[in-house]
């Protein structure tokens, strides 16, 4: 349960719902290169995941 | 501890260098996608005397080396196949203008069509320019948008996006990403058939549900006039001395006895025959040339074997009326063109 509680509080500091980060986890919110590239991974995530609503059907591209 | 907002400017800076990154991958990535390689395939062949234009069927169902034995061409005279699946005759028109717009001078353009494509008006919205579609936002985008409609919102969205690789070729990856997930769905299911275009069971989600509903696009089709890329298609080949040559591709026996085999079809058919006939268009209907359902990949596109013999058919139908255009007009005869291969 530990460590399930630990992923939760790293997930929601993440998030930004929390302001500490969990024990162990050394990236404070003022470092600005994690952050400025977490939220360039997210917006990579979002981008290859972008076409998963159309009803596409051709893969030929 | 609070933010300062000098450290989340910083921050949006990083973030600003992530997305050029991404930008810059996407653009490096997708340099080969598939309309820029049909591009290339245009620029290369700037001598060819046919250029064949179309959506999937012609990109799958036309051969050109078939098409030059049956012509009777050489092969640095012979023809170019420029058809890009799943576009509308607005990419076809822009492949059409871009060819020409790169050195290339055909006799002969062959334009393959199925159902109601002709006369279908074209309503897009930024959603659907995805696939090859995505041409439509760099190959000549300002001319493009007077073919279709979109809405304000669609259309500021599309001056946006235009700007980005990551935008513009947002697809090219995704599919990526969509094979892998088909790849993942298929463990321990049973095997599906799927082709060059994906799997073969979903194209019939591209024919119309029944036949009383094709029958209804019929005859609204048959009010209709043939869609503005596709008259402009033509009037720019027949002012640039470019006999235009339309062909009702072949379709699979079931398409053919559910929509092709009934009165509504028949109507519609010779509804355009009469709109492309009056523009000097030569009407080819092949819609039976191949009979048999091992001829189809799938239920819209032809098996590489099929397609030779269509393409071989085509290129023998079109020189032997062009002899008999050259001998009827050697005794003042009227035109042997259009002619109407059955």
């Amino acid at each position: 349960m530990k460590i399930l509680d630990w992923i939760k509080h790293l997930l929601e500091y993440l998030g930004g719902a929390q302001d500490d980060p969990p024990p162990g986890f050394s990236v404070a919110l003022s470092n600005i290169w994690f952050w400025g590239l977490w939220w360039g991974l997210l917006a990579g995530i979002i981008f290859i995941f972008s076409g998963q609503s159309s009803k596409f059907i051709y893969i030929d591209f | 501890m609070p933010l300062s907002k000098y450290k989340l400017l910083w921050m949006l800076c990083v973030l600003a260098i992530a997305l050029v990154a991404i930008n810059v991958t996407v653009m490096v990535l997708t340099r080969n996608s598939l309309p820029r390689r049909v591009m290339a395939h245009a620029r290369q062949a700037r001598n060819a005397s046919v250029v064949a234009i179309g959506n999937s069927l012609i990109a799958a169902g036309f051969d050109e080396s078939a098409f030059d034995s049956g012509m009777g061409v050489e092969k640095e005279r012979g023809s170019v196949n420029v058809g890009l699946g799943a576009s509308s005759p607005v990419e076809q028109l822009l492949l059409f203008r871009y060819a020409r717009s790169h050195g290339m001078h055909p006799q002969i353009l062959v334009y393959g069509f199925y159902d109601q494509q002709l006369t279908e008006p074209l309503k897009f919205a930024t959603r659907d320019f995805i696939g090859n579609r995505d041409m439509l936002y760099y190959v000549e985008p300002e001319y493009g948008l007077h073919f279709y409609q979109l809405s304000p919102h669609d259309r500021a969205e599309f001056e946006l996006m235009r700007h980005f690789p990551m935008m513009v070729d947002r697809s090219a990856i995704w599919a990526k990403v969509e094979l892998l997930r088909r790849k993942l769905a298929q463990t321990g299911m049973p095997a599906q058939q799927v082709n060059r275009f994906g799997r073969a069971g979903d194209f019939t989600l591209l024919e119309a549900r029944d036949a009383a509903e094709f029958s209804r696009k019929c005859e609204a089709g048959t009010r209709e006039d043939l869609i503005t890329p596709i008259n402009e298609l033509i009037r720019q080949a027949s002012e640039a001395g470019i006999k235009v040559v339309f062909v009702e591709m072949p379709m699979h026996p079931s398409h053919l006895s559910v929509f092709y085999d009934s009165p509504a079809w028949n109507q519609y058919r010779g509804h355009i025959q009469s709109l492309l006939v009056a523009q000097q268009v030569t009407y080819v209907d092949a819609s039976a040339w191949e009979a048999g359902e091992q001829m189809f990949a799938d239920r819209l596109h032809l098996t590489e074997v099929a397609a030779a013999q269509f393409s071989k058919r085509l290129g023998n139908l079109l020189r032997e009326s062009q002899i008999a255009e050259s001998q009827s007009n050697r005794d003042n005869k009227a035109g042997a063109w259009p002619i109407h291969g059955q």
